[in-house]
């Protein structure tokens, strides 16, 4: 297990432009360029900026009635009734209910072939594709030879201006096979900072020409994973790993939207017993947002307690929030605590007063009328 | 004792370290700084407090991690940077002048002699 992290095909372009590279789930990452973590994030937010994402998992699988049908086990969704040229939000669950991976299942269309073309997580590559290879035989994984790049920020169409020709008809979670330089990507209206934004597959041998680019916009910057951490989190967006792992429902997680309510009710579906019961019945455990009254930071793993004292959860995930400019979380905390009450965090050995908020800490920004600043 | 304005010496923990008469000012090294990331916060140590070298004393919480900052020599602390309070941002602007952290009284002068001169502080953050 103590293999080398793997590099992604840019790596050598990252560092020129100052990355920090780390590593992250198995792939030398960059976590932040010489601008820094909170100026990324900003520039994202009022501008917009360009993440490199190619350590995430891509996969084809042909659309076909067995391969939905082996499918349809572990991801909570109709997938025979999947709407064309969408993406979805969704899981792969164990038979527990508890999540595989969460992932983006959209249907396109190669050469007049129909595929499910999947994202995932880097991290819960060997768990997914082992399912993937299951439920297809001829699954493709794709994210040997295309990088993947997420454009973010209210700016973003304005960076792909004259380099991708967007459909003004294109929202949110819109996914299109288009020309960048008569060459084929899939471009898909999506992202993880709750910002208007796009992901884009491109082979590995265009990604360099792409991005060098893009960058020819003096309002746009390459952010690291830093930021795109500090983004979603303000955004209320859980991170497999932190919010989301094996033990935990879709339904804990406060995820339900994401459930095809009507396979609740099919026990092909794994964990479908236990889901439905959670719909109906409160789970154990609700995922609440959290920000910190006193400047100290809240971090992962930090536990929280009521004001007698007793144990009531803890924080998943921790960060600054550079538009709040205070620490801000999100934790789990028994559902039967009463949210009236105070609640209090722990932090090297001190009680500091914690403050519940409703997610998201920042309103999201998508485009859902089509519309597109032209 | 009864030196002056000596020159900045620093630890193995990325801080600095400057002595005048026997007052210390402690802050973190500029690598330190850089390493971490933006600052967002510090606690600061209590004035008055008895400190013994290498006793973690406070904490500075970058947007990555939070890092303790321990005593660089034995002593008590005197004063401390309240202006980080507001901002502690001061600390990646100018870490190793208006960015100090705190200064503290000095109890054994010697252990100052056994850190590290700039010059040996830039072989040693190579190695």
């Amino acid at each position: 297990m103590n293999e080398l992290p793997i590099d992604i095909p840019l790596r050598k372009f990252h560092e020129a432009y100052g990355a920090k590279m780390v590593p992250f789930a198995g792939f030398n990452m960059p976590i932040n360029y010489k601008a820094g973590i909170i100026n990324e994030h900003k520039n994202v937010r009022n501008h917009s900026g360009i993440f490199d994402v190619s350590h995430m998992g891509q996969v084809l699988i042909e659309n076909n009635d067995l391969h939905i049908n082996n499918l349809e086990k572990y991801i909570p969704l109709k997938l025979n009734s999947l709407k064309k040229n969408k993406s979805n939000y969704t899981f792969l669950l164990n038979e527990k209910g508890g999540v595989v991976d969460d992932l983006i299942v959209s249907l396109i269309e190669i050469d007049s072939k129909s595929f499910l073309y999947i994202v995932y997580n880097a991290s819960r590559k060997n768990e997914d594709e082992k399912i993937f290879f299951n439920c297809s035989s001829k699954a493709k994984i794709i994210h040997n030879k295309n990088c993947l790049f997420a454009i973010q920020g209210p700016e973003s169409i304005e960076v792909l201006k004259n380099k991708i020709e967007i459909p003004s008809y294109m929202n949110f979670l819109d996914i299109y096979e288009l020309k960048y330089k008569e060459n084929l990507v899939i471009v898909s209206r999506s992202g993880y900072t709750g910002e208007d934004g796009f992901e884009i597959s491109i082979t590995n041998e265009q990604a360099e020409i792409f991005i060098k680019d893009l960058l020819e916009n003096e309002n746009t910057m390459l952010c690291g994973l830093g930021s795109r951490n500090s983004l979603r989190l303000e955004a209320g967006l859980s991170l497999y790993g932190h919010e989301l792992n094996e033990e935990i429902t879709p339904i804990e997680a406060g995820l339900s939207w994401a459930l095809d309510k009507d396979r609740l009710n099919d026990t092909t579906l794994n964990g479908n017993k236990i889901l439905s019961d959670q719909l109906y019945n409160k789970p154990s455990n609700k995922k609440i947002g959290l920000v910190s009254v006193n400047r100290a930071m809240l971090r992962e793993g930090m536990i929280l307690f009521d004001d007698n004292k007793n144990k009531i959860g803890k924080i998943t995930s921790g960060c600054f929030s550079p538009n709040l400019n205070k620490s801000i979380a999100i934790g789990y905390v028994n559902s039967n605590f009463d949210e009236e009450n105070e609640i209090f965090c722990e932090i090297r050995n001190k009680m500091e007063l914690v403050k519940k908020t409703s997610l998201p800490f920042v309103k999201k920004n998508y485009k859902k009328n089509g519309s597109n600043y032209e | 004792m009864g030196v002056t304005m000596s020159e900045k010496k620093y630890t193995k923990d990325h801080e600095w370290v400057s002595i005048d008469n026997d007052i210390a000012t402690v802050g973190i090294s500029n690598h330190a700084q850089e390493s971490l990331g933006d600052i967002v916060f510090i606690e600061l140590p209590s004035v008055g407090k008895s400190v013994n070298a290498k006793d973690e004393i406070c904490v500075v919480e970058s947007v990555k991690a939070a890092s303790d900052i321990y005593a660089p020599i034995d002593g008590e602390i005197m004063e401390v940077n309240n202006s980080l309070e507001g901002d502690a941002a001061i600390i990646n602007q100018d870490a190793e002048n208006t960015g100090w952290i705190f200064k503290m009284k000095v109890s054994n002068p010697s252990q100052y002699d056994e850190l590290m001169n700039v010059d040996e502080y830039k072989i040693f953050l190579e190695q």
